[in-house]
């Protein structure tokens, strides 16, 4: 006879671990890891479930990057490179590097021997970069806008989580924005891309 | 399971490669499903779909992962995505069949050691939870999730080690890791359960003054 290991208190609490409001910080996760996989599933439902994945992988279309941030990540990621095989060749510190990742710099910041250099290096087209530039500088100059909104949202449940999704969403929307930005700004973002033109 | 082979079949599906595909199923469709069936009840066919489902939403979400912390995080993520989806059956489930007939009664241990309140109080939060999913307003499911509350103030007045064991025993973690975690001997673990999950109800009973009247009459097995 199966042997019964759960009891209702049980079911209270998983239901509570779907919702969010019970973490066990990781041990659930490393216990799956660790068990033994089960039986069951036949031969067949494994060939289907294949199937259907590469149906579903052949028809991702990966969405281009938005901004600067973004494309670093996606870029080192997928070349598989450390941040200081890019930063010690682009001629920037490892902490602006940092910032660029995470979209925490203008543009406008950064000289354009760097974006040359950028350029050089993961062989970008100048086309895509001048639209990462003008999200990326109007993302880094509407932040505190976002920022305001965050502070002003009081969360129940799962806070962090709830946070950092509203998050994320606003900088994409942002990034995606068409926004005003001050005329000096645009003049300075268009004086760049001219620059990197001309190089 | 591993980690480090996590790596190779991320970069398999970010890069388009068919045999990640066979890779991901390997690794995970058995493991998830006996999940599913074991820890949440659900029935076999349902928990395949399930999990056809988690997997599908991992190829189509994979260039949107990155490794932060280490070699586990794509193990966790997989996880996620398979907690969300079964969150999402068992709030359907919540609306048409009832969750507690999802989770099968019949599957439950028997409840001797449970007071007619306390057993009332388990059926009333569940109750809660279930109107709450029927609520079409609900969109966003914050008032589902508002509904659950209770446990996690109940479970904070706990001990560290007595949260442990409750929340990481539920979801089957072996006594043997609970152990490391909490410094208990497994063999105190084993023992202390039974009476932690009774603290535990005990304090619930306190946010539910309302149902009180009959804490004498225990309830029959099923």
């Amino acid at each position: 006879m199966k042997q019964k290991r759960h009891d209702h208190i049980d079911l209270l609490l998983r239901l509570a671990w779907l919702e969010g409001w019970v973490n066990t910080h990781g041990a659930y996760e490393k216990a799956v890891a660790k068990r033994e996989p089960g039986t069951g599933v036949n031969e067949a439902a494994r060939s289907r479930l294949i199937g259907k994945l590469e149906s579903a992988l052949a028809a991702v279309k990966p969405e281009p990057p938005l901004t600067v941030g973004a494309m670093l990540r996606d870029t080192r990621v997928t070349r598989m490179l450390r941040p200081q095989e890019i930063f010690s060749r682009i001629g920037v510190t490892q902490n602006i590097y940092r910032m660029m990742e995470q979209d925490a710099i203008s543009p406008l910041k950064i000289p354009v021997e760097v974006w040359n250099r950028l350029v050089t290096l993961l062989d970008l087209s100048l086309g895509e970069l001048e639209g990462m530039l003008r999200r990326t500088h109007q993302l880094v100059l509407f932040r505190p806008a976002l920022r305001g909104v965050l502070a002003r949202y009081k969360p129940a449940g799962r806070k962090g989580l709830k946070a950092a999704t509203l998050e994320t969403a606003f900088k994409e929307m942002y990034a995606k924005a068409e926004l005003d930005i001050p005329e000096s700004d645009r003049h300075r973002l268009e004086e760049l891309v001219t620059a990197l033109r001309k190089q | 399971m591993a980690a480090r082979a996590n790596r190779k079949l991320v970069d398999q599906l970010k890069n388009g490669d068919r045999n990640g595909c066979a890779h991901l199923v390997d690794a995970y469709q058995q493991r998830l499903v006996g999940e599913a069936v074991e820890v949440f009840h659900v029935g076999r066919e349902d928990a395949e779909e399930l999990v056809s489902d988690t997997l599908l939403a991992v190829v189509r979400n994979i260039h949107t992962f990155e490794f932060k912390h280490g070699e586990g995080d794509f193990h966790a993520w997989v996880i996620s995505i398979f907690r969300n989806k079964m969150r999402d059956f068992v709030r359907k489930q919540a609306t048409t069949e009832g969750v507690q007939q999802f989770f099968d009664e019949s599957e439950l241990a028997a409840v001797e050691e449970y007071s007619a309140h306390e057993m009332q109080i388990v059926r009333a939060i569940v109750r809660q939870y279930e109107d709450a999913n029927r609520e079409p307003e609900d969109v966003d499911g914050n008032g589902v999730n508002m509904k659950l509350a209770v446990i996690a103030d109940v479970l904070d007045r706990l001990e560290t080690w007595e949260r442990v064991l409750l929340r990481c025993r539920a979801l089957d973690v072996p006594y043997e890791d609970i152990a490391r975690y909490t410094g208990k001997p497994v063999s105190q673990l084993k023992v202390y359960h039974a009476r932690v999950k009774k603290k535990f109800i005990q304090q619930l009973a306190g946010y539910f003054p309302e149902l009180k009247g009959n804490e004498t009459e225990t309830t029959r097995p099923h």
